[in-house]
């Protein structure tokens, strides 16, 4: 109980949001609140070809008639949004095209800095092409060429549209349909920009890819829409983290990601999540619903989400798979933690439609301060999903006893020869193994930083080398005065 | 949650004008309870998909059914307890049909002193104010649809009091379903209140003879005060087109304990929902249960365990058999509250497929708020693993016998957990007697 006192005490030092700042750039913004009109607008700015603006505006009266179905059903409460009121386009002010880095405001390479993430050292040092999106247009692609010359397309998916319009309809909303649900028809309508990757057939992509989102200007919901397609035989990692900037007032993101991954393809796609989760008294923070969703369409393939979720008021998030193909696999790794009032409700669908298919959900969640952190997943077998195999293990570490730690799942199985598996667990941290560490000299918040990174430590291990690393730190900078 | 699941319903007027008026309507908090219960199901109907806690069961297909009030059947005359019913060694036999005590197939309900058992409906009239403190009170009609159907055309049931440290006594009570020329709907009222240091033992026996569709709708409201130990185990074997929603409410005082097991092994659509609300501190709560379904028989399992104060424990453990079409459900809800420190909560839900066909649904759900707790969930579904069979294979034994041995013990844990040892055998011989006529 020793430390539960000393967390209380400890709770209320939290420590200033370490990314909390905001660069202050002329910005190119549509007029506030949302129309058909600023769709138009959206993808005038964009230069998008007819189809695209077709598509967009069948999203936007979709999601008009959904304004009843903005989902209710999660553990979380948030004051009702006014979509009326957010801002739907922001660029930075825009330079006809660069052509080197010298060319990038150095006011936007300075944030970046302070982000850890300077480009020409990336460029040159880690091997790690980084596409960064400042609001919503990518100012600077690194590495493109190289990866150009393998046949890799990592662009924004602005300028897919205009380069390979092909791709870009044959598989835009394949994965997550316009009229999914309201979030990601809301972002149909009005994404301004993300990422898009095609890896050809065969080829291993030689790099991680990488991808930094970053709210910024002030009242300006971020839709991005990612899409990544690995064709036959390929296999990419796609790395996305996130910071943003300290404010007041409640910010709204709403992406959508789709993968596809075709025959014995195989889409590694890893976040770490740390936006401003609001202060200590819950005021601010950034309204997360997101929709994540890649469809094994192919025979062997296989894609695994692994997400490490720190930051943001309110996370709505369930990364899915759709396992299509005979053999294919779907793996989701997630740690999620909550501190002070923050809100998270997310897990993962695994939807097995072929034979032999596989998933497996490890999901860790651990809830501080007055947070409350839910686990909610799906796992659905089909009929024809013969030989079917799911394996799901939640646990949660509550800290402090004004929290709360949820899990409900969805088990679903109409096939006779699939086996599923759910376990799920709730504990504290063990006085024992406290004490243990203690007593060998180390201070609270190592010792608890310590179990906490081997609690989550099956997740952590399934990132990327760059992003284990500063995982690590996030878990222990996430729950650093929360415990003492 | 908003229930969403707007439906047209048949239990409109016209329901409520052919059964008149109702028993203790004089009085207003009688009436009004039924006012509430009306006005919430008129609101929101019955469930339907979008109703997250019927969202495995909705109930649209009733809104086809012309269900008249079983009260107004007069075609309906059962002469003797059906065949299929099991005799409980020690035990007095209570009957029901439709939902009303059947004095000649019962034995004497005065026979045990301490024990008292009543007709809900001559209670509710003589002296309503023995209901006051547990009738609505236990089983609210807000959150549960079905028990608000039940609460705005309530006529009978059963009610059976204890004095205090009532040593001990089985009952047996045995509810007959059965429908004349038209399908009808009956909504009995039970409430069970032990009262401190009381022991008692339920049985009961839900039943239907084969003939028209009807809806069973009990809804069981029971009080556990100080130290009082209640142990109820409950069968439904319907008729093949009937439909049974259960819905029982426990409210468990300081260490008292509550041991329940439901067996369901039929009924076109049946629906068994505990919640038990542990109110004071060191409760215990033990809910079992096991399901065999065939046919395109829909069984739901639903169950709400909430730990409002510190060191009480609770745990569950549901086996299911699935085959032919049927439709096995799963809900399990633990919540343990801020206060409810020390709590040691469990649930594990295991189901087998014997063939190809039906559907497993579960949703076991973790709802945690306080920090030294135990919880855990486990939830499995699956065939028979196939080197558990190999293993008997390579004893000698044949592949029928090996398998139906396999899914006779896969079951048997659970009905093992029942602690009356009578009760126990009879439970274990349906069981068995299921897995023998599917061929098992």
């Amino acid at each position: 109980m020793a430390a539960s006192t000393q967390t209380a005490a400890a709770v209320r030092e939290v420590e200033a949001y370490k990314y909390g700042f905001v660069t202050d750039i002329e910005s190119d913004r549509a007029p506030k609140g949302l129309s058909e009109d600023i769709v138009r607008f959206i993808s005038a700015k964009k230069n998008e070809p007819a189809w695209m603006l077709e598509w967009r505006l069948k999203a936007y009266r979709t999601w008009l008639t959904l304004a009843d179905d903005e989902p209710a059903w999660a553990k979380l409460h948030y004051p009702k949004i006014d979509y009326q009121e957010s801002y739907y386009y922001a660029a930075p002010k825009q330079k006809p095209k660069l052509n080197s880095l010298d060319e990038v405001d150095p006011q936007l390479l300075e944030t970046y800095k302070k982000l850890g993430i300077p480009l020409q050292e990336q460029q040159i040092l880690s091997g790690v092409a980084v596409d960064a999106v400042f609001d919503s247009v990518s100012v600077a692609t690194t590495y493109k060429k190289k990866l150009q010359e393998m046949g890799v397309i990592f662009c924004p998916i602005s300028e897919a549209v205009q380069t390979h319009p092909e791709l870009v309809q044959k598989y835009l909303g394949s994965v997550v349909p316009v009229a999914d649900n309201f979030f990601a028809t809301l972002n149909s309508a009005v994404f301004t920009d993300g990422s898009f990757v095609y890896i050809p057939k065969g080829l291993r992509c030689p790099m991680e890819l990488s991808t930094y989102f970053r709210i910024n200007e002030k009242n300006t919901g971020q839709f991005e829409r990612t899409l990544i397609i690995a064709d036959e035989g390929s296999y990419v990692s796609y790395l996305e983290g996130c910071t943003a900037p300290q404010r007041d007032e409640n910010q709204l993101h709403a992406a959508v990601v789709e993968l596809i991954a075709l025959d014995d393809a195989e889409i590694k796609y890893s976040t770490v999540q740390n936006w401003y989760p609001g202060d200590k008294d819950g005021k601010g923070g950034i309204y997360n619903f997101v929709t994540k969703r890649g469809a094994c369409r192919g025979k062997n393939s296989k894609i695994m989400w692994t997400q490490v979720e720190t930051g943001s008021a309110i996370t709505w998030k369930y990364p899915s798979c759709i396992l299509q193909g005979d053999n294919s696999v779907g793996e989701f790794y997630s740690v999620a933690i909550t501190n002070n009032h923050q809100q998270a409700d997310t897990g993962t669908k695994m939807i097995h439609l072929g034979k032999n298919t596989r998933s497996k959900i490890i999901s860790k969640g651990i809830s501080a301060g007055k947070s409350s952190n839910t686990y909610r997943g799906l796992v659905r077998i089909q009929g024809k999903a013969d030989g079917a195999r799911n394996y799901t293990q939640c646990d949660s570490l509550l800290i402090g006893h004004t929290c709360g730690a949820h899990t409900v799942p969805y088990i679903e199985n109409r096939n006779p020869t699939a086996q599923t598996e759910h376990e799920a667990t709730t504990s504290k941290i063990s006085e024992d193994q406290l004490f243990y560490c203690l007593q060998r000299g180390m201070n609270t918040e190592e010792a608890v930083s310590l179990i906490v990174n081997g609690f989550c430590k099956e997740v952590l291990q399934t990132l990327p080398m760059e992003f284990a690393v500063e995982a690590q730190k996030l878990v222990a900078i996430s729950l650093e005065g929360s415990v003492g | 949650m908003v229930a969403t699941g707007l439906l047209d319903h048949p239990f409109k007027e016209g329901y409520a004008a052919r059964l008149g008026a109702l028993p203790g309507a004089a009085h207003a908090w009688i009436d009004g309870l039924r006012q509430t219960a009306r006005g919430i199901l008129n609101a929101s109907g019955l469930p339907g998909p979008k109703n997250e806690a019927w969202k495995f069961t909705p109930l649209g297909e009733l809104s086809k059914i012309p269900f008249i009030p079983a009260a107004t059947a007069d075609d309906i005359d059962v002469r003797e307890v059906p065949r299929g019913v099991p005799s409980i060694p020690g035990a007095q036999r209570v009957v029901l049909v439709n939902g009303v005590v059947n004095t000649a197939l019962s034995d004497p309900l005065d026979a045990l002193p301490g024990l008292r058992i009543e007709s809900f409906k001559q209670l509710l009239v003589r002296e309503p104010q023995t209901l006051k403190p547990f009738l609505g009170g236990i089983a609210s009609s807000g959150a549960l649809p079905l028990a608000a159907l039940n609460a705005a055309y309530m006529a009978d049931g059963l009610v059976i009091m204890t004095a205090k440290n009532f040593a001990g006594a089985t009952l047996h009570i045995v509810s007959i379903g059965a429908a004349g020329a038209e399908p009808l709907a009956f909504h009995p009222r039970n409430i069970i209140a032990l009262e401190t240091g009381a022991r008692l033992t339920v049985v009961e026996t839900h039943i239907g003879l084969p003939g028209q569709s009807y809806l069973a709708n009990p809804v069981t409201e029971i009080s556990l005060a100080d130290n009082a130990s209640l142990r109820r185990y409950v069968s439904v074997a319907e008729d093949a087109d009937a439909f049974h929603f259960a819905t029982t409410s426990v409210a468990l005082a300081a260490h008292s304990s509550f041991e329940t097991f439901h067996l369901g092994l039929g009924g076109a659509k049946v629906r068994q929902e505990v919640r038990a609300a542990l109110n004071g501190a060191g409760a215990d709560c033990c809910m079992n249960g096991v399901y065999a379904l065939t046919a395109k028989q829909h069984h739901d399992l639903t169950t709400v365990v909430e730990h409002h104060v510190p060191h009480g424990t609770s745990s569950q453990l549901v086996k299911g058999v699935v085959d032919g079409q049927s439709h096995g459900v799963f809900q399990g809800r633990i919540h343990v509250a801020r206060d409810a420190q020390k709590t040691d909560a469990r649930q594990l839900h295991k189901a087998l497929f014997l063939s190809k066909g039906p559907e497993v649904d579960c949703k076991p759900e973790l709802e945690i708020f306080a920090d030294d707790v135990q919880c855990a969930h486990g939830a499995a579904t699956g065939e028979l693993d196939r080197e558990h069979l190999f293993y008997l294979m390579a004893r000698g034994l044949d592949r029928d016998t090996a398998r139906a041995l396999l899914v006779a013990g896969f079951l048997d844990e659970a009905v093992a957990t029942i602690s009356d040892e009578n009760v126990r055998a009879v439970f274990s011989d349906m069981v068995n007697g299921w897995l023998k006529r599917r061929g098992v």
